[in-house]
């Protein structure tokens, strides 16, 4: 997989490069505008993380040209500018997510798996881990065929454990993918622990290995 | 201070006490010249009366014995003359005199006023004594009558002076009311600045010229600040991605121990909370900046429960009773902000709120309320000022309420807070 990384702060860029290797997907920076429209006409990527705001132009045009040129790009809208004109238009002009700076590796991980999939992989709904099978549409969970009931919450827990398999997820990330914006204004995201104990629960009772680990009660991690 | 006055009312009363002192002063200036005026034409009068008895008996050549007879009749039946035998020698000048007699003909008895002339004439070589008495108005009836006029004279002054005061005021001051209306009307967060038309009276004109560069100015400065608000916000952003982005690849480490995750969970504290307060100073600059402008129908209690759900986690956690009662409610508005409106007051609601406390939502008419427990009242306007309640509480922006008092000014809102029974309670009048 593929993923051109067009940002203009370096540091964000190594970040996200790195923390996207544990996905063994090959990220590319483009620092520029220039440097993106660049590599956008000579190379084909799976999925784009377009900042907006470039030193040398707007990213929204960077989106009409791949409008243009007809690309099958999954692309996502990283912003600083939390503007909802912004991210209608980027949405409308062919963007399929948009996620607010500052974000959570882990967040942007799980938009990135979800793009790809729905990008590359239409027809099939289904993602395999092991003895669990996950089907996106029904949002159903089975582990050996047995069927996993599942709250909302869990299941979405589960789908963002398998996108950052290997790495340490922190509390914060978890509430911010389950509350959305609103997680930001609370300091205590406690409630997690009680979400993660009873998905275990269920995935153990229906004879799944544990692949889930706590992390000194910072974070947690999918370990496959 | 006292009572206030109209300003045009002051120059008003100036005015007329001014022309009373004038009217008052001129009654005795008018009596006197009236009066000099009468006794000089009755001077006249009584001098030709004389010359004339004089000239007639002179020339009616009358026998001496006769005469006598007919000067008799003459002081009997003639009034206002007499002509009596007198010892004076001709030489005598005439003289000038003014007499008060009694009037015997009136049924009330009334002093008249009568102007004389004493004269001695000769007829026939013999000396007499002419006596011409004229009447004459009296001096206080002629003050009064002077008095009465000057004093009508002086009410219809005053009563035109009130209601030409009281048009001019209309038409006169109708710019000066214009600017003054324009001026309570303003708002400084309103993109429109005012205009002032010209009013073609001068004074008026420097005042609005005045006033309207100190709008501009104001208004410039005030534009300037949002955009530094909204630029500084802006720029903290990316900093703060990059620390954020840094801590989690931190985390990541392999050789990270318990020590280190805790500093990081530490770290990422406080970092959450500088990048929640430049959140919502960005939001606050954008509402301010008047971003947000479409608006659609939006239900609100849709948004309520939808936002409950988002929070129920958070509800749950802290063992918060929640009571709600939601009847339909429909505002035009724009959906993004009803959306934070409706958020912040309920985050509000469970930041500040102690375990197994409770939240009420009661959404009926054209009123949201929202209340949660609370241990001490806070102060009533101050609680929606930006960081007023710079509390302990880390979790708090202390701007969640600012924003809400932002987007119910936006749209006329009446937004309340009221304490109860060991409950803060906000409102919204929609």
């Amino acid at each position: 997989m593929k993923v051109l990384i067009v940002e203009d702060e370096s540091e964000l860029a190594k970040d996200i490069t790195q923390y996207l290797l544990a996905e063994h997907y090959v990220c590319e920076v483009a620092g520029s505008y220039r440097e993106a429209e660049q590599k956008i006409a000579l190379y084909d990527y799976d999925c784009i993380l377009l900042d907006l705001m470039l030193p040398d132009g707007n990213g929204l045009q960077l989106l009409e040209q791949l409008q243009q040129q007809n690309k099958q790009e999954g692309i996502i809208i990283i912003s600083a500018k939390n503007a909802t004109d912004d991210k209608i238009k980027g949405l409308q002009n062919g963007a399929d997510d948009y996620l607010t700076k500052p974000f959570h590796h882990a967040e942007l991980s799980a938009r990135i798996h979800s793009v790809i999939r729905r990008k590359q992989f239409a027809h099939t709904n289904i993602i395999e881990n092991h003895e669990l099978t996950i089907d996106l549409l029904a949002k159903t969970v089975k582990v050996h065929d047995q069927l996993v009931p599942l709250t909302k919450k869990e299941f979405a827990l589960l789908l963002f454990f398998i996108s950052n398999k290997n790495r340490v997820i922190s509390k914060g990330a978890l509430a911010e993918h389950l509350s959305g914006d609103m997680a930001d204004m609370f300091d205590n995201h406690d409630f997690i622990y009680a979400h993660v104990k009873n998905l275990k629960k269920k995935l153990q009772q229906a004879g799944c290995d544990n692949y889930l680990t706590t992390m000194y009660g910072t974070g947690y991690k999918w370990e496959n | 201070m006292g009572k206030l006055i109209k300003l045009l009312d002051k120059p008003l009363r100036t005015f007329t006490l001014y022309a009373l002192l004038i009217l008052a002063g001129s009654i005795p200036v008018y009596y006197a010249v009236v009066d000099y005026i009468w006794l000089k034409e009755l001077d006249e009068h009584n001098t030709i009366v004389k010359e004339k008895i004089k000239e007639s008996l002179a020339t009616a050549d009358i026998p001496a014995e006769e005469m006598a007879l007919l000067l008799q009749h003459w002081n009997t039946i003639l009034p206002g003359t007499s002509i009596l035998a007198s010892h004076q020698l001709k030489g005598r000048p005439d003289s000038i005199y003014t007499i008060d007699r009694l009037n015997r003909h009136q049924e009330k008895e009334e002093m008249d006023r009568f102007r004389g002339l004493s004269a001695i004439i000769a007829i026939d070589g013999k000396n007499y004594k002419l006596q011409i008495e004229t009447n004459v108005e009296e001096a206080s009836e002629t003050f009064a009558a002077i008095s009465i006029v000057t004093l009508s004279m002086f009410s219809l002054l005053a009563i035109g002076f009130i209601l030409l005061n009281r048009r001019l005021s209309k038409n006169v001051w109708k710019p000066f009311h214009a600017t003054l209306q324009k001026l309570s009307a303003f708002d400084l967060g309103k993109p429109n600045a005012i205009h002032f038309a010209p009013t073609n009276i001068e004074e008026f004109d420097v005042l609005n010229g005045s006033l309207q560069k100190l709008l501009d100015n104001n208004i410039a400065t005030y534009k300037q600040q949002q955009t530094f608000i909204e630029n500084a916000a802006h720029e903290l952003q990316t900093p703060l991605a990059v620390l954020q982005s840094k801590l989690e690849l931190l985390l990541q480490q392999d050789s990270a121990t318990k020590a280190t995750t805790d500093i990081i969970a530490a770290i990422e504290l406080p970092l959450q909370r500088m990048s929640r307060i430049n959140k919502n100073l960005l939001l606050l600059a954008r509402i301010d900046n008047h971003q947000f402008p479409e608006t659609e129908n939006v239900d609100l209690a849709f948004i309520v429960g939808e936002t409950l759900e988002m929070l129920d986690d958070y509800i749950d956690s802290k063992e918060i009773r929640l009571q709600q009662s939601l009847s339909t409610l429909v505002v035009k508005a724009n959906k993004t902000l009803i959306e934070i409106l409706v958020s912040n007051l309920v985050i509000n609601a469970v930041t500040h709120n102690y375990r197994q406390g409770a939240i009420d939502i009661h959404l009926s008419g054209q009123t949201l309320t929202v209340s949660n427990s609370g241990k001490k009242e806070l102060h009533s306007t101050r609680v929606f000022e930006r960081f007023a309640i710079a509390s302990t509480e880390t979790a708090s922006s202390g701007l969640g309420l600012s924003i809400v008092k932002e987007i119910c000014q936006r749209y006329h809102w009446r937004l309340g807070y009221r304490f109860s029974h060991d409950k803060h309670q906000f409102s919204i009048g929609f």
